[in-house]
């Protein structure tokens, strides 16, 4: 088999998600721009005059044209450079490479955990087929499906936090442990991401659950699980070797879009626990009117998206090859 | 016998009619009126209806929900802002009573007018009643009646309360879920929550729809650069977290009930897009279409009435999971201080502001939440079972 | 392979730490304090001190040449020596001779000089540097672009004597002279404009009681105590942590559970339990910061369309302002959310100073009938009995409009809603981004908003109280009063003593007949702190303030 990449359709794609993305960004700027309100007003305070709100207005370049402040935007973006944030005082690619570790292992654990306990359940419902457990945990997917991040998130600060006290509310860590040593930051950090990782992830797990219980119950009707069965393979073999990769297919695509999601901030979960995420900081800019943060954290998400989607078409192309040309479309 | 005083008002003075006329007047007859005419239309209705043992979970749901959305003047029969004495009223666990002293009502002035008023206020209930006081312990002597209010005192004279055989008249005022930190009762809120949320879904999923298949249809019939432009446009849509676009619109540009509508309902539209869009596109490659079409019959008005049907099985489920879509939204934006203010109550505003007693009040979060959970439950219920009646291999 | 044993044991006692007690690791040491902030802050540079916080933390890492403290009896600030350590000035306060110090180090190792201090006038008043101060130095010789022209101004008599020379006719205090100095022999390297984004705002180089140990983003900023300050006394704090902590309910556990040591801004309705566990000082700094509720008295869309004056069709009528000051339940919010931690505001006079307020003035009270009575006679009544009062053809309507991360305004617009329904009033409450609201009152495009001023020491009124709009854009009810402008322009004259305080008190009288807006009342900042910190003081000043004496 030829192991060759299909660069041209690949190209293709990435080229037309770029100039999406482009699209996107170029409207958002505008529209930032246009709507109400006025970053310099947070400057005000009965100490100052007025005429430093005008300067701050010419130092934000506020005071030019759309298209000018636009085409000053493209010629630097395309260096790399953002702008300076309002609110930080400080280029907006660092401002957001300072969350983005954070981001990406919160999302990256949340996003395990959900693959991982999506899997392993439906296996353990795939083998009680039909009977009570089955049943049970079909039922209770739908209920968790049904919960948004806000009500579970506050039950669980309420029980682990408030009542109980086994887990901290809020942060990603304790401050003041500054020369404990490598171990107990990573229990610290544990202690500080189990709440909210298992929050966000339960929300993503009723989808994957059913995800695989369904494709698990399609396969199995299907001839060649029939022909493998009637062969004397054992059921653990099929279900290991052949039901869960050819499940994993339609998931891939699924789950690169979810990934790219938790990537762009897990906006609730952010604010219900105070953690230093892209959501929290999307928000606070669009909340502060800082133009250039928004606009950055935009991109951020948008680049990511596009690149966890590809991520995971090129993860399927290696697993099917037949799926090159449905790209295409 | 509100309605009637009113009717009677109405033909005797027609323009101090009109002026009394309110929303929450008229919100009442209409359930009133609802409230008698359903069963009498089932009545007439019984041969066609399913029997009860068809009823499951999902029916009785779906009932409640629409029976609360229709009725909520009725079932509360109370103004969901009420609030009166916070000191003794704020953050009861559920199942509380208050005492609640009486204070003699004024003197009623003769006329059909002030019958009239005096009616309405016994049916559509203010946001406040300077006419009650409620109370912690309450002690009499010869002139006062000494009511304690968490640590305050309130000295009322005997002749300002309304007695009865001699003794202050006293009611309880019952918490059956609690109340928040102002003492409002959180089951009306709840229930008129229920109205807020229902209304919200209904008229954005409404606005997604006409979207989606108006757009649905403009690129299936003229394909070409449209289709092209459009479908752009939804992977425009598609490819990002929206939540931020809706925060970012709601925050620049103001949020109250009917933008909050807007943002979700131009947010929704693109899977019905898609779903108009494929069904019109295979029905265009359909034999009969294409023969119909050499017969000399017009493109346009077939496709109408071919299409149509066709698609509007996929519609309607995808509407009612866009439905559930929404109504998350909307508590996931209320939550967040972006919903429609605080003129209604919605339960994602309310678990908001219990958000700052969770300590003190797992009730201001529990029922709320408990009330979002249940809705969305059904309402994903609904279209699953829809999809499967349609069209049992459809996979919702 | 053999394990020695030393690091077994040592690795046993981490997993017992672990099991055991994860709570706080190393904040138990009694020199150091951890305090809670809401926000990280933006850049340690005392020219951009935007907020609180980074003005407390650039206090404690600069030295300014005086400092100011609180006279409690007396109601008033008092200058003390910091940089400066006597100062005098000539006989018709047009100048004033400085003493400085000769024995302070930049945490660099440069020493700190007379240089400096002229630097750092410049660049605080150079329209360039938008820095915070930035037009504030009306006393001095400027241009035209209020940038203070040195040669005129300083006179070096010699390394460590200082003349200043202000503006004649001008009333200069020490106030104009307490700002954090700043490093010449840094920022005349860079240009101006790159002042603002420089590498040092990150990283300063300090002169101050402390310097800054490390600055983690988003988590904390650390700083220690600088042993060479002339300021140091052995057994005060080493070190002060000031974690970031954005969420209220994870400041108050992390405070219960010993995470840190002091917070502000508390909750009154959390405090008993605060003091119930008994190991929390809980005191408030009072009369900085009232609430008030905002009346448009001019037509806002009139206003805007040709720029005319007239009085809003609601609030333009002193009556009708006194009558919504009667119909609002102020002690209702007072006992239920602020729960004695407030006072009920008279005026923007703030109690705490003690000689200029008139303390016999009775609060406007909750009274509906009188309210009403004010109401009719304005002509407001309710004809057709719906429940709402008219006038011409005018129901009582309007908006409220308040910023939504408010909780205490929420509150009150809440009950205050419930309040004016009563009398016939439909008020909504509209719930809009700060931004967006500051915007719409600077445009006076709202009908009544709800909003706080913070109060500056020493006490100034012309800024939000006089008439002319345009010089004024502060006086964002656009009240106007000919007789106030005059008491206040007498206030900026060089009268003292008792003539002052009772001009206050008329300037008092006048705003609290015409309630320009309804002044509802005075807010603690409720702060709580381990018992084990010493020689804390709240004053109004603030509470994170001359740190270098705490134990």
């Amino acid at each position: 088999m030829k192991r060759s990449l299909p660069i041209l359709p690949l190209a293709k794609r990435i080229t037309t998600s770029a100039f999406v993305l482009f699209l996107t960004v170029s409207f958002l700027f505008v529209l930032v721009r246009i709507a109400p309100g006025d970053p310099s007003q947070k400057f005000i305070s009965p100490n100052l005059s007025p005429k430093l709100v005008e300067k701050v207005k010419t130092s934000f370049q506020l005071d030019k044209q759309i298209h000018v402040q636009y085409l000053s935007f493209v010629k630097n973006a395309a260096t790399g450079n953002l702008g300076v944030s309002y609110a930080f005082h400080r280029p907006v690619v660092e401002v957001i490479f300072d969350v983005l570790p954070f981001t990406i292992l919160f999302a990256v654990s949340a996003f395990a955990l959900q693959l991982i306990a999506g899997l392993l359940l439906a296996v353990f419902a795939f083998h009680h087929n039909q009977k009570i457990w089955d049943k049970l945990l079909s039922r209770g997917s739908m209920f968790l499906y049904a919960v948004p991040s806000f009500v579970s998130g506050l039950l669980f600060i309420y029980v682990f936090s408030v009542q109980l006290k086994i887990f901290p509310s809020s942060g990603i860590k304790t401050v003041g442990t500054l020369e404990s040593s490598f171990f107990l930051l990573l229990v610290d950090y544990t202690k500080h991401l189990f709440l909210p990782v298992l929050v966000l992830s339960l929300t993503g797990l009723p989808v994957y659950f059913k995800y695989f219980r369904e494709n698990f119950e399609e396969n199995q009707k299907k001839l060649f699980t029939l022909y493998l069965r009637a062969n004397g393979v054992s059921e653990r073999k099929i279900l290991l070797s052949h039901l869960i990769p050819n499940s994993l297919n339609s998931i891939i695509a699924y789950a690169g879009v979810d990934l790219g999601i938790l990537f762009s901030g897990a906006l609730i979960t952010e604010v219900i626990f105070s953690l230093p995420g892209m959501g929290r900081l999307t928000i606070n800019a669009i909340l502060g009117h800082d133009y250039p943060l928004i606009v950055g954290c935009t991109l951020t998400a948008g680049i990511l998206i596009i690149f966890t989607s590809l991520l995971a078409d090129l993860i399927r192309l290696n697993i099917d090859k037949r799926l090159i040309k449905g790209l295409l479309n | 016998m509100l309605l009637a005083s009113y009717l009677g008002l109405l033909f005797s003075d027609y323009r101090t009619a009109l002026d009394q006329f309110s929303l929450n007047m008229a919100d009442y007859f209409c359930s009133l009126f609802l409230i008698i005419a359903i069963p009498v239309f089932l009545y007439f209705k019984r041969k066609k209806l399913p029997t009860l043992k068809t009823f499951s979970f999902l029916h009785y749901s779906v009932t409640v929900i629409f029976y609360i959305f229709l009725f909520a003047p009725v079932i509360t029969n109370d103004n969901f802002d009420f609030q009166k004495d916070i000191s003794v009223t704020r953050l009861l666990p559920p199942f509380s009573s208050i005492h609640a002293l009486h204070l003699k009502s004024d003197t009623k002035k003769p006329g059909r007018l002030n019958d009239f008023l005096s009616l309405k206020r016994n049916v559509v209930k203010n946001s406040f009643d300077d006419k009650i006081v409620f109370y912690d312990s309450l002690r009499q002597n010869k002139s006062n009646v000494v009511c304690f209010q968490n640590g305050l005192l309130i000295s009322l004279p005997l002749s300002s309360i309304d007695l009865l055989n001699g003794k202050p008249k006293i009611s309880m005022r019952h918490f059956v879920l609690g109340s928040d930190e102002f003492g409002r009762d959180i089951f009306n809120r709840i229930i008129y929550g229920t109205r807020i949320s229902l209304l919200i879904g209904f008229c954005a999923v409404i606005l997604s729809l006409i979207i989606g298949v108006v757009l649905g249809f403009l690129a299936g019939f003229s394909g070409g650069v449209t289709d092209v432009l459009l479908s752009r446009l939804t992977d425009l849509f598609l490819s990002f977290p929206i939540i931020f676009f809706i925060i970012l619109i709601l925050a620049f540009f103001g949020n109250s009930f009917i933008s909050v509508i807007v943002v979700l309902g131009f947010s929704g539209w693109m899977s019905l897009f898609r779903i108009v869009k494929g069904e019109i596109l295979s029905l265009k490659t359909k034999d009969y279409f294409i023969t119909a079409q050499q017969l000399g019959l017009s493109g346009t008005k077939l496709l109408l009435r071919e299409a149509l049907p066709v698609i509007a099985v996929p519609v309607i489920v995808n509407t009612v999971f866009q439905f559930g879509n929404v109504v998350l939204s909307e508590s996931a934006l209320s939550f967040l201080g972006l919903g429609i203010g605080n003129d209604f109550p919605s339960w994602g505003a309310m678990i908001n502001s219990g958000q700052e007693y969770l300590a003190q009040a797992w009730w201001m979060i529990f029922f709320p939440g408990f009330a979002i959970v249940l809705t969305l439950i059904t309402v994903n219920d609904l279209g699953r079972k829809l999809a499967h009646q349609f069209n049992p291999r459809m996979h919702a | 392979m053999t394990v020695p044993r030393k690091n077994i044991s040592l690795f046993l006692s981490i997993l017992f730490s672990l099991f055991i007690g994860c709570k706080n690791n190393s904040t138990t040491s009694s020199s150091q304090v951890v305090i809670a902030i809401p926000s990280d802050v933006e850049r340690i540079n005392p020219l951009f001190s935007y907020s609180i916080n980074e003005a407390n933390i650039n206090e404690l890492l600069f030295l300014s040449l005086v400092k100011h403290t609180w006279n409690r009896q007396a109601g008033e600030v008092k200058t003390e020596p910091m940089f400066a350590t006597s100062w005098e000035w000539n006989l018709d306060s047009s100048a004033i001779m400085l003493q400085l110090r000769d024995d302070v180090q930049w945490s660099d190792g440069v020493p700190l000089s007379i240089n400096d201090v002229i630097f750092s006038f410049d660049v605080y008043s150079d329209p360039v540097v938008e820095s915070y101060l930035y037009g504030s130095f009306k006393c001095f010789y400027t241009d035209k672009e209020e940038h203070i022209i040195s040669s005129k101004t300083f006179e070096k008599l010699s390394e460590t004597k200082l003349k200043i020379n202000f503006k004649p006719g001008s009333t200069p205090t020490l106030f104009n002279l307490d700002f954090p100095i700043v490093p010449k022999h840094i920022f005349d390297k860079m240009p101006r404009t790159e002042i603002a984004t420089a590498e040092e705002s990150f990283a300063p180089v300090t002169s101050g009681p402390f310097n800054l140990e490390k600055w983690e983003k988003n988590q904390a900023v650390i700083i220690k105590e600088n042993p060479t300050s002339f300021l140091h006394k052995d057994g005060n704090i080493k070190r002060i942590i000031f974690k970031v902590i954005p969420d209220y309910n994870a400041r108050l556990a992390q405070l219960k559970n010993g995470e840190i040591d002091l917070a502000e801004y508390l909750k009154p309705e959390d405090v008993s339990q605060l003091k119930n566990s008994g190991s929390f000082v809980v005191t408030s700094l009072k009369g900085r910061e009232y609430d008030y509720l905002g009346w448009n008295n001019l037509d806002p869309i009139l206003y805007k369309k040709s720029g005319k004056i007239v009085p809003n069709k609601l609030f333009g009528s002193v009556k009708t302002r006194q009558a919504l000051s009667m119909a609002i339940n102020r002690n209702e919010v007072l006992s239920q959310y602020l729960r004695g931690y407030g006072a009920v505001a008279n005026s923007p006079i703030s109690p705490i100073f003690k000689n200029a307020v008139d303390d016999k003035l009775p609060p406007y009270s909750f009274d509906l009938a009188k309210a009403r009575t004010l109401l009719e006679e304005e002509g407001w009544s309710d004809k057709d009995q719906n429940g709402i009062l008219e006038k011409e053809g005018i129901e009582f309507k309007f908006t409220l409009t308040i910023s939504s991360n408010n909780p205490r305004r929420i509150f009150a617009a809440t009950v205050f809603k419930n309040n004016f329904r009563q009398l016939g009033i439909d008020m909504k409450i509209d719930q809009v981004e700060l931004g967006m609201l500051i915007d719409r009152i600077n445009n006076k495009s709202v009908d009544a908003w709800m909003a706080s001023w913070i109060i500056p020491i020493p006490l100034d009124l012309k800024f939000s109280w006089y008439s002319n709009l345009i010089t004024t854009p502060m006086n964002f009810p656009s009240y106007q009063n000919k007789e106030l402008d005059a008491l206040l322009d007498n206030l900026e004259t060089k009268i003292t003593g008792q003539q002052k305080n009772d001009s206050y008190k008329k300037v008092e009288a006048i705003l609290y007949r015409d309630q320009p807006v309804t002044f509802l009342y005075w807010i603690d900042n409720v702060v709580a702190y381990n018992k084990k910190l010493k020689n804390i003081e709240v004053t109004p000043l603030g509470t994170v303030h001359h740190c270098w004496l705490w134990q």
